[in-house]
Parts: C-alpha cells; sequence; structure tokens
C-alpha cells in the first residue's frame, strides 16, 4: 500500500499499527524461540559432558587389554538407567569396543570430529530421529597408543517437536495479534480522527449565504485548531469579500435607480403629447445632463471595484508634493475665490506614486474641503516629511462632521446629509475613491473634526518604502 | 473631409454616422472588420474611428492591416475596456488616440477635430480673432471692439482654447485636461465657475455674446454673426 498522497488516514494509521506490532511480536517470538532451544542444548550438553566424564573416569581405570575386551560390561554398569543415551567406543581402529542397542552412527561420522573438535556438539539425523551428540579421543588406563573415541549422542526429537510446536503457535499467534491491532488500531484511528469528520460536517455547512458560520476553535484537539484558525480566517475574508461584492452591487442598482427612473419618466412623459421643438431640446439637454452623470458614476465605480480588488496597480515616479498641490490649487482658485476661501501651502516632500492617481486623490479631498468650508474662511493644506512617511493634511472650517460619521465617511455613497442625496454635486464616490488610491499606494488616511475645524490626513510611505506596500488592497478597504 | 467609422453595435454605429455627418463630414459605416479593412485600404478616408470589439477581424487586426499596408490614415479606437493594456496596446499598434465607452459625443467630435487639424496647421499665429475679439498671444492679451480685457492667465488660457476650437462644443472634461492638465471629473463644478468668471469679464458688458452653454454637453465659443 502506497502510504503518500491520497490514501485514507485511518488506513495509514491502521497499516501502520499493523506492520509495528506484527514487527515487534515477530522479533519477540524469535528470541523466545532462540532461547528456548539454546536451554535445550546447554541441558543436553549437560548430560552429554557427565557421561563423556564417566567414560573417560571408566577408561582410566582400565589398565589392561584384557579388561578392555570387558570395557562393555563396565560401561552397561556405569550407564545402567538413562534411556534414549546413545553410547559407541571405537577402537582407533575402528573396531566397535562398545555400543548401546540405539546407537546407529558409524566410526567415519565421529572420528574426524573427536580429533578435531573435541566435545563440540553435533547433530546427526538418522532415519526419523535427530541426535545431538558429542564425541572425544580419550585415552585409556593401558597408556599412550591405546586411545579409543567414545561417542555420546541424546535422541532430541523431542525437543525438536516441542519447537516445531512453539513456532506454530508464535506464527499463530502473531497472525491473530496482527489482525487484533489491525481492527483495534482502525478503529482508534477512527476514533482520534473523529474531530476531522467534526471539522468536515461543519465546513460543509457553510455556503455563500451562510458565510457567517465558524468552526468551534475551542472544541477541536489542539493540534486542529490552528488548522480550524486559518480556515476561519480564510472564512473570514471571504465573507468581507463577499459582502463588499453584494454592498457594491446593491449600491449600484439603488443609486441607478433615481437617475434611470428620472429619464424614464420624463422621457415616457415627452413623447405622450406632440410638443414644440424648444420642449423636445430641454428635455433631451435634461437627459444629456442625466446620462452624464450616470456615465460618471460608473466609471468612478469601475475605478472603485478595481481598486477594491487590488487591480490598480500604481505606475510609481517621483511626485513633488507642493507642485501637484500648486496646481490643484489653481484648478480650484476660481471657485475658492467665489467662497472667498483662501488657500494656503506650507511645506514640501516628494513621493514616490502614480502621479495622476495621486493628483486625483488630493483633488478629491482638495474639492471637498472647497466645497465645505465656510465662506470667507482659509482652507490649509500641510505637508511634513518625517524619516520613513510623508503626511498631508487638508484642514478647513465648517460644519465639521459628527462622530459618528467620521468612520463612515470612506464608504462609498455615504452622505452625511442624505437629503443632499441627489444633488449635483458629486457621485459620493469622491473619498472612497481617495481612499482606494491611498491604500493602493501603501498609505492610510483619516478625518478628524472637533466641531468647527476638519482635517484630513494623509500618510504615505516615503520613496523606497514603497515596496512594502500590500498587493491586495482589498484587505485594508474598510 | 472623409471619416470611416467601424462599428458593429447598430445603435451607436448609426448615431456615431449621423452625429459625424451632421457636423460637416462625409461618413462611411462598415459594421464588421473585413469590411472595415477593405475600405480603409481602399478609398481615401482622413480618419478611421474604429471599435476593438468586432465580428470577423478585431480591431486591433484592423489596425494592424492598415499599419501594415503603410497609410498613415489616423485611427481613433473606441475601448468599453478602462484597462491599461488596452490603451497601451492600441497606441503600440498605430492607432493615433483612444476612447472609452461611453463617451460623451462632444468628446469625440473634438478628438476627431484635433486629429484631422494634425499636421495640417498652419505655423503658430501670433493672434486669434472671432467677430471683434482679438487675442495677441504673444503677449497674452485680449481684447474685445477695442477695450482690453483682464484675465487671469488661466482664464486667457481657456478663452483661447475656445477660440481655437470655435464652434465646436467642448466638454468639461476636456477643458479641465487641457487648461489645468486635470484628468479626472472633480466633484465640484470648477468650469462652470471658471467659465461663468471668463463671462462677466467677456460677456457681460457686451450686447453679443460669444460663450454659449450647451446643456448636457460643454460650451462653445461661437461668433454671433456669423451664427
Amino acid at each position: 500500500m502506497r502510504l503518500t498522497g491520497r490514501t485514507s488516514i485511518t488506513w495509514r494509521l491502521t497499516a501502520l499499527f499493523v506492520i509495528a506490532a506484527t514487527s515487534v511480536l515477530l522479533a519477540l517470538g524469535l528470541v523466545i524461540a532462540s532461547s528456548v532451544e539454546q536451554h535445550f542444548e546447554e541441558q543436553d550438553m549437560e548430560v552429554l559432558t557427565g557421561k563423556m566424564t564417566l567414560a573417560q573416569h571408566t577408561l582410566l581405570q582400565i589398565r589392561t587389554q584384557q579388561d578392555l575386551d570387558h570395557i562393555a560390561q563396565v560401561l552397561d554398569n556405569a550407564l545402567v538407567g538413562h534411556h534414549g543415551l546413545a553410547v559407541r567406543v571405537f577402537a582407533s581402529s575402528g573396531v566397535v569396543l562398545f555400543t548401546t542397542a540405539n546407537a546407529p552412527f558409524s566410526f567415519d561420522q565421529v572420528a574426524a570430529n573427536a580429533q578435531r573438535h573435541a566435545h563440540r556438539p553435533m547433530t546427526w539425523t538418522l532415519g526419523q530421529q535427530s541426535y545431538r551428540g558429542i564425541a572425544a579421543e580419550l585415552p585409556t588406563g593401558i597408556g599412550e597408543g591405546s586411545k579409543v573415541i567414545v561417542a555420546v549422542a541424546t535422541n532430541i526429537a523431542h525437543h525438536q517437536a516441542f519447537m516445531r510446536a512453539f513456532r506454530n503457535t508464535l506464527w499463530i499467534f502473531v497472525s491473530i495479534a496482527a489482525t487484533l491491532t489491525g481492527v483495534l488500531g482502525w478503529a482508534v484511528a477512527r476514533s482520534g480522527l473523529a474531530p476531522l469528520r467534526a471539522m468536515r460536517e461543519q465546513a460543509q455547512v457553510v455556503t455563500a449565504q451562510q458565510l457567517s458560520h465558524r468552526l468551534a476553535v475551542e472544541s477541536v484537539p489542539v493540534e486542529l485548531a490552528e488548522l480550524a484558525q486559518s480556515f476561519n480566517d480564510m472564512l473570514a475574508r471571504l465573507e468581507e469579500a463577499f459582502l463588499r461584492l453584494s454592498d457594491f452591487s446593491s449600491d449600484i442598482a439603488h443609486e441607478l435607480r433615481t437617475p434611470v427612473s428620472n429619464l424614464m419618466t420624463q422621457t415616457q412623459v415627452a413623447l405622450s403629447r406632440p410638443r414644440e421643438a424648444d420642449q423636445y431640446r430641454a428635455i433631451l439637454e435634461s437627459n444629456a445632463e442625466e446620462l452624464e452623470h450616470m456615465a460618471r458614476m460608473i466609471s468612478d465605480m469601475l475605478l472603485l471595484a478595481k481598486a477594491e480588488n487590488g487591480l490598480v496597480v500604481p505606475h510609481c515616479e517621483t511626485v513633488h508634493l507642493a507642485v501637484e498641490l500648486r496646481a490643484l490649487f489653481d484648478y480650484y482658485e476660481a471657485v475658492a475665490e467665489d467662497k472667498g476661501l483662501s488657500l494656503s501651502l506650507e511645506g514640501d516632500a516628494e513621493v514616490e506614486a502614480d502621479r495622476l492617481m495621486l493628483r486625483r486623490a488630493l483633488g478629491n479631498l482638495l474639492s471637498n474641503a472647497v466645497r465645505h468650508a465656510t465662506p470667507h474662511s482659509a482652507v490649509q493644506v500641510r505637508v511634513a516629511g518625517f524619516p520613513d512617511e510623508i503626511t498631508v493634511e487638508i484642514a478647513n472650517t465648517g460644519d465639521g462632521i459628527a462622530k459618528e460619521h467620521l468612520e463612515r465617511i470612506f464608504d462609498r455613497f455615504f452622505r452625511v446629509d442624505p437629503a443632499r442625496q441627489r444633488s449635483s454635486e458629486g457621485s459620493g464616490l469622491g473619498l472612497a475613491i481617495t481612499k482606494s488610491i491611498v491604500v493602493a499606494h501603501g498609505g492610510t488616511i483619516s478625518a478628524a473634526s472637533d466641531g468647527a475645524m476638519t482635517t484630513f490626513t494623509v500618510t504615505l510611505p516615503r520613496a523606497g518604502h514603497a515596496q512594502a506596500m500590500p498587493t491586495n488592497t482589498a484587505k485594508a478597504a474598510p | 473631409m472623409r471619416i470611416l467609422i467601424v462599428e458593429d453595435e447598430p445603435k451607436t454605429g448609426d448615431y456615431l454616422k449621423q452625429g459625424l455627418a451632421e457636423a460637416g463630414f462625409v461618413v462611411d459605416l462598415v459594421r464588421d472588420g473585413h469590411g472595415g479593412l477593405h475600405q480603409a485600404l481602399t478609398e481615401g478616408h482622413d480618419l478611421v474611428v474604429l471599435d476593438v470589439m468586432l465580428p470577423g477581424i478585431d480591431g486591433w487586426a484592423v489596425l494592424r492591416g492598415i499599419r501594415k499596408a503603410g497609410k498613415e490614415t489616423p485611427v481613433l479606437f473606441l475601448t468599453a475596456r478602462d484597462a491599461v493594456d488596452d490603451r497601451v496596446k492600441g497606441l503600440e499598434l498605430g492607432a493615433d488616440d483612444y476612447l472609452i465607452k461611453p463617451f460623451a459625443f462632444s468628446e469625440l467630435l473634438a478628438r476627431v477635430r484635433t486629429l484631422l487639424r494634425r499636421g495640417t496647421r498652419a505655423a503658430a499665429a501670433e493672434f486669434l480673432h472671432t467677430g471683434d475679439l482679438e487675442l495677441d498671444l504673444m503677449r497674452r492679451r485680449a481684447t474685445r471692439a477695442g477695450r482690453r480685457i483682464e484675465l487671469t492667465s488661466k482664464e486667457f488660457a481657456l478663452l483661447e482654447l475656445l477660440l481655437r476650437r470655435q464652434g465646436e462644443v467642448l466638454p468639461r472634461s476636456l477643458i479641465a485636461s487641457q487648461v489645468w492638465d486635470m484628468n479626472f471629473d472633480s466633484d465640484t463644478n470648477v468650469i462652470e465657475v471658471a467659465m461663468r468668471r471668463l463671462r462677466v469679464k467677456l460677456d457681460d458688458p457686451f450686447e453679443a455674446k460669444l460663450i454659449r452653454t450647451v446643456r448636457g454637453m460643454g460650451y462653445v465659443l461661437e461668433n454671433p454673426d456669423c451664427a
């Protein structure tokens, strides 16, 4: 089984449990088997060595060739009562001097071993029977040159039978244990993964209509808490984007409904009966104004939509703020003079920005200040440079903005006075556009009002810090 | 002046043809890319107004075909997409100007006239006239009926623009970009105020009014004697 990729975690864990348990049990079984076998061998050797020593003592007591001929009797007496024990004594010539009834091994089998590896255990298999034995060349009491070869062996068939049975039991036990671990492992893995399934079930509830649903981070295990948290964060971002999108659609529908219905009514009334050319002209002119207003609103909304989706990429160049602001002063000069306003500028700074976009952002703020300033007051613009940022403050005296409106002042279509909704001035998008441009440049914008004085503050990162600007401006939007 | 319009959207094509014809141009309308390219190559048009989205071959292919054939006919392309890519692509392919839909007809007319005037303009004149109004471009002075009119530099620039394009209705956006270099629509009625102040100086003291507001379109300077 491949333990990577799409294999289910439950099955992976089960397989790993089975493999681990089986290997441990097998190793254990093999160690036990080998130590039991060794124990048997030691037991056999103890008996065999004892007999060999006995034979050695007996042989040393033989002083004459004649005694040697009677060895059979002597040994018979010495070894009496040891069933299953096979003993053979060979003269160095190969003649069998003594043998027990059931000792079927030949001289050739033992002679070489007796000389080279005396007392080393050997195993013989004769017919159905297996024997373990030792052979040794032993001196007799007759003296040098009359050595005999003694082979002592014991039947180990019952040991082997035991080992066979033991191994069989081991195999059966291991396979049963493996199966059992498999089943238990599967159950354990399944119950261990239950929180994951629970998460999946919770996640399945989330749809476009129910983006507010969140996973319960507190109730999932520590290991999954982070995952659940990331998932929740993702949901939060999705929900925000989704809400913004649907707000946007409803805003568009709402804002376009009034002018479209005006156009429709006006045109239908005009067509209801024949009219003078002048009247037609007046209606068409009014329609043209209305349509122009709508076209502007559409292009503004497109710009905003792109900005909020992070599609506005500023083409940065060095912009002298004082130069830009003076150009804007020129533009608004006539309007300001009409209201008896004085425009003043303090300070200067350079900033890396898209000149046209920045001009538009500042233009909107200036236009806003000029429009809301009390006649015969001053609109003050202050530029200040700090080590890593630049601020532009645009202040005017006027009615001020109520605290509860300050936060929403940058929202699309937000108007402090709802009654002025359809004024010819502005689409209600100016400040929203300004904010999106500032944010696209990695800056921030805020508004403050102390009742009479309203101040807008734009903070832009200084040249060189602009790289830090977020690629997704939507994230920073309100 | 003969203009070729390549536009597949029926209403847009029709009103462009009618509008340009009424502005005094000879207009041919083709509704697909292949026909457009064929006409552009075989007929001697002075200007091509080209939509980007076309059946058959698209506007880019038509533009490429025109330039490949070595034709230098000015091309103004119309695009529905407010994408930088589109503008850059069009201008790289050799288009002379572009407009983003929806656009004001007066804006289109102004651009068309600018393109047609390009290359044929005589050496910079020192004086501009209409009726009893005279502009001394060197000394930045305006006089009407022999009387000096005191203008600020922006007012002078505004009057100069109106006078150079007399008879043309100039949309507010064009005025803002030509006089103040502002390429965005302001929430404030800047152009209206500037125009009113200019009229106070230029028209109020005189019987004949030179500047006329065209509601929903913009402003036009006309010599009342010729109207």
